[in-house]
């Protein structure tokens, strides 16, 4: 195969291996979500993740760099998926999508599913 | 699309609020729509340069009273500016002041998110081309919530020990944790102390150095300047003034920086 002929093979599979991480993605934030709420059966006594902790800027301060700028990025926008913070970082979707989910548990941050996607955001009121 | 910058400094008296108003006025002067924010609630003083009558303030913006729009106030017509120039003002009564004093974080936090809207908002109905914050010295909560919400900080500095130790540290606790850029600027230098002129390249040369950052300018102390006591808008009101023209060269530094933000 020339070199001219491989090119349209090597985008189609580049597009095909883009929507199985897609789909990758999707179902490990449908087994997060699981997990929490196992946790909420299992340990009722446990408190919620999200504690409404202000996600102030001497807090935006105090977080290790790696989720600062997550955590700066959300703040910046009203909500968003991890994709689209991963936009503005410029870092890898699964790697973002870890660092929210850390802000969630540590109680800075609350997401909520919309469809087949899963928002994240500050709840400043 | 709009470019919000921060004036910002370790210590008070480095000549924010001249620096940020005169480069307001500069940037209305030349054509662009620029909004000036006085976030320094603990020392408001651009009403005092200003002298509008002022129908909300900012402090109505952050206790949501009213809406960013209704917090502007346009003076263009006042100095004849060919882009419009919207000062936003803090409060200057005590009661004011200490309230703002006693805020908690959730406050705080909610006074990010009305900074990072107003913004937004100004950015998408094309209203300002530059959105410029005067802040308070050193760190305090609004200050950081102005830098948050800025695309570029010009830290402004003096040539003294006290200022430029603090500086160097708010640099690296500050602005690089927050990821913003900053360009750094020297002003009211004595000139008997620092001869510019032939001297002038190996100074900047030095202290870009010293704070490892990009530098905007030097600004000699004019005397004529620190006994109008605020009363004047240089940019506008004598653009053949030597300080008038060391903002224009500020300017013409910070577009390329601009660019990469």
């Amino acid at each position: 195969m020339s070199k001219e002929d491989s090119s349209p093979e090597i985008v189609r599979l580049l597009q095909q291996l883009n929507k199985s991480i897609e789909f990758v993605n999707a179902k490990l934030d449908n087994l997060i979500d699981l997990q929490e709420s196992l946790t909420q059966i299992l340990s009722p006594s446990k408190k919620p993740s999200y504690e409404g902790l202000p996600l102030d800027v001497a807090t935006l301060l105090s977080l290790p760099d790696h989720l600062r700028k997550t955590a700066l990025a959300l703040t910046e926008v009203s909500e968003a998926t991890a994709t689209d913070i991963s936009m503005k970082t410029g870092r890898v979707r699964a790697a973002e999508s870890d660092y929210l989910n850390q802000l969630v548990t540590k109680g800075y941050v609350r997401k909520k599913r919309k469809g087949h996607d899963v928002y994240f955001f500050v709840e400043a009121k | 699309m709009t470019k919000t910058i921060a004036l910002h400094s370790y210590k008070g008296g480095t000549g924010k609020t001249s620096v940020s108003a005169n480069l307001a006025a500069l940037y209305a002067s030349r054509g662009h729509d620029v909004c000036l924010f006085d976030y320094d609630f603990r020392a408001p003083s651009l009403q005092v340069l200003f002298k509008t009558k002022i129908r909300n303030t900012l402090n109505d913006f952050l206790e949501e009273r009213c809406e960013i729009n209704d917090a502007l106030h346009d003076v263009s017509e006042k100095y004849q500016t060919k882009g419009h120039l919207y000062i936003g003002f803090a409060s200057s009564s005590t009661d004011s002041m200490r309230e703002m004093m006693a805020k908690d974080r959730k406050w705080e936090m909610k006074a990010l998110h009305r900074t990072l809207s107003a913004k937004n908002e100004l950015c998408n109905d094309g209203r300002a081309d530059f959105v410029i914050f005067d802040t308070s010295p050193g760190v305090s909560y609004s200050s950081i919530n102005a830098l948050a919400a800025s695309d570029f900080v010009i830290l402004v500095s003096k040539m003294d020990e006290f200022d430029m130790e603090g500086t160097k540290e708010i640099v690296r606790g500050i602005y690089q944790s927050l990821g913003r850029k900053t360009g750094l600027l020297l002003n009211r230098i004595p000139t008997e102390q620092f001869p510019l002129g032939a001297g002038q390249k190996e100074l900047e040369e030095y202290m870009s150095k010293l704070f490892n950052l990009p530098f905007l300018g030097i600004i000699p102390c004019y005397c004529d300047i620190q006994a109008s006591g605020g009363k004047y808008l240089f940019a506008v009101e004598q653009p053949k003034h030597p300080f008038s023209q060391a903002l224009s060269e500020v300017i013409d530094r910070m577009e390329k920086l601009l660019r990469t933000v």
